[in-house]
């Protein structure tokens, strides 16, 4: 009972709201994985070609690159969902006051 | 700090194995609510075939609301990965039992399995037309963004990791704080906050793979 009442007040059983956590939580992550994976190429490159600063700096600056896209796509979709969401709901909105007035 | 009393460490299962032990808990717990359903499915569902039909079937009902019914192809593997996950993740609230997602080891090996069925589900589809999945919206752009995609790719199965472990991982250690504090007292409220933090890890975990499979699916933009 009192669980479900807790569930229901953190929207946890609403789905497009539980998506939309999710997605704005992935957010952050995806950017600092993005920079750390072109670090990680760029410094083994340069261990093995033997070549210190420079691959370090060009992958990392892709890298960057590659987080800067990451958050970029997820906000795109994150609106994406933002959007499906309203309209449907805006949709339901109207049905219910055409519902009204047929009523009337 | 270290778990104060675990069923593994009674059964004298080392230290650097224990999140194995428990991932095969996990994995009895889901065999055995398996096998106690198939035999007896009823048409009007009762107690766990209930409980269970409602989480898979809205699982299912959100899949193929993102990815189309192409979804339902790879459901099972989603679905399978959510359960799992969850189960793992709840079986740090267990008094005796340790999450076995608290271990990067776990995580690493489900991320990567991720990684590599997203990319044969790719190549399955599209054959060697994959690579245009790399490749970026314009022409002249091909030489900068391959390598910006192939970082955004391999920095999934990281990501993936580094998420669930950091999320667990900080629970627990949490949770043995609080209870080296006070109790029962401290410990109680926030079983409630980690109820609700693990299955957000379970259902972000499920719901990235989903979206990697969909992007291997779908058309490359």
């Amino acid at each position: 009972m009192l669980l479900g009442k807790l569930f229901k007040s953190f929207k946890i059983t609403d789905k497009s709201y539980l998506s939309a956590l999710s997605h704005a939580g992935t957010i952050g992550l995806h950017m600092v994985s993005g920079i750390v994976v072109g670090t990680l190429i760029g410094y083994s490159l340069d261990k093995w070609l033997d070549l210190y600063p420079w691959l370090t700096g060009i992958f990392m600056f892709l890298g960057i690159v590659a987080g800067f896209k990451n958050v970029y796509v997820d906000s795109k979709r994150l609106l994406a969902a933002q959007k499906e969401e309203d309209e449907k709901r805006f949709s339901l909105q109207a049905e219910d006051s055409s519902d009204k007035n047929t009523r009337v | 700090m270290e778990h104060p009393v675990l069923l593994s460490t009674l059964l004298g299962i080392g230290e650097p194995y224990k999140h194995v032990f428990y991932t095969w808990c996990a994995m009895i717990i889901l065999f055995v609510v398996g096998f106690l359903l198939r035999g007896k499915m009823k048409t009007i569902p009762t107690g766990l075939q209930n409980f269970m039909e409602v989480i898979i079937g809205g699982l299912e009902e959100f899949t193929v609301a993102t990815v189309g019914e192409k979804g339902r192809t790879v459901f099972p593997l989603l679905c399978g990965i959510f359960l799992f996950i969850m189960v793992q993740n709840l079986l740090g609230l267990l008094p005796f039992c340790d999450a076995p997602t608290a271990n990067i080891n776990t995580n690493a090996a489900m991320a990567l399995f991720v990684f590599l069925y997203y990319n044969y589900v790719g190549l399955r589809s599209w054959g060697p037309g994959y690579i245009k999945h790399f490749m970026g919206p314009m022409k002249p752009l091909v030489p900068l963004m391959l390598p910006i995609e192939l970082i955004s790719h391999m920095a999934r199965p990281l990501s993936l990791t580094l998420r669930l472990f950091g999320n667990i991982r900080g629970e627990e250690i949490v949770l043995l704080l609080f209870f080296t504090m006070a109790p029962i007292a401290a410990t109680f409220p926030t079983y409630f906050l980690f109820f609700l933090a693990k299955a957000l890890q379970a259902f972000i975990f499920y719901m990235l793979t989903m979206i990697y499979l969909q992007g291997a699916m779908e058309h490359a933009h």
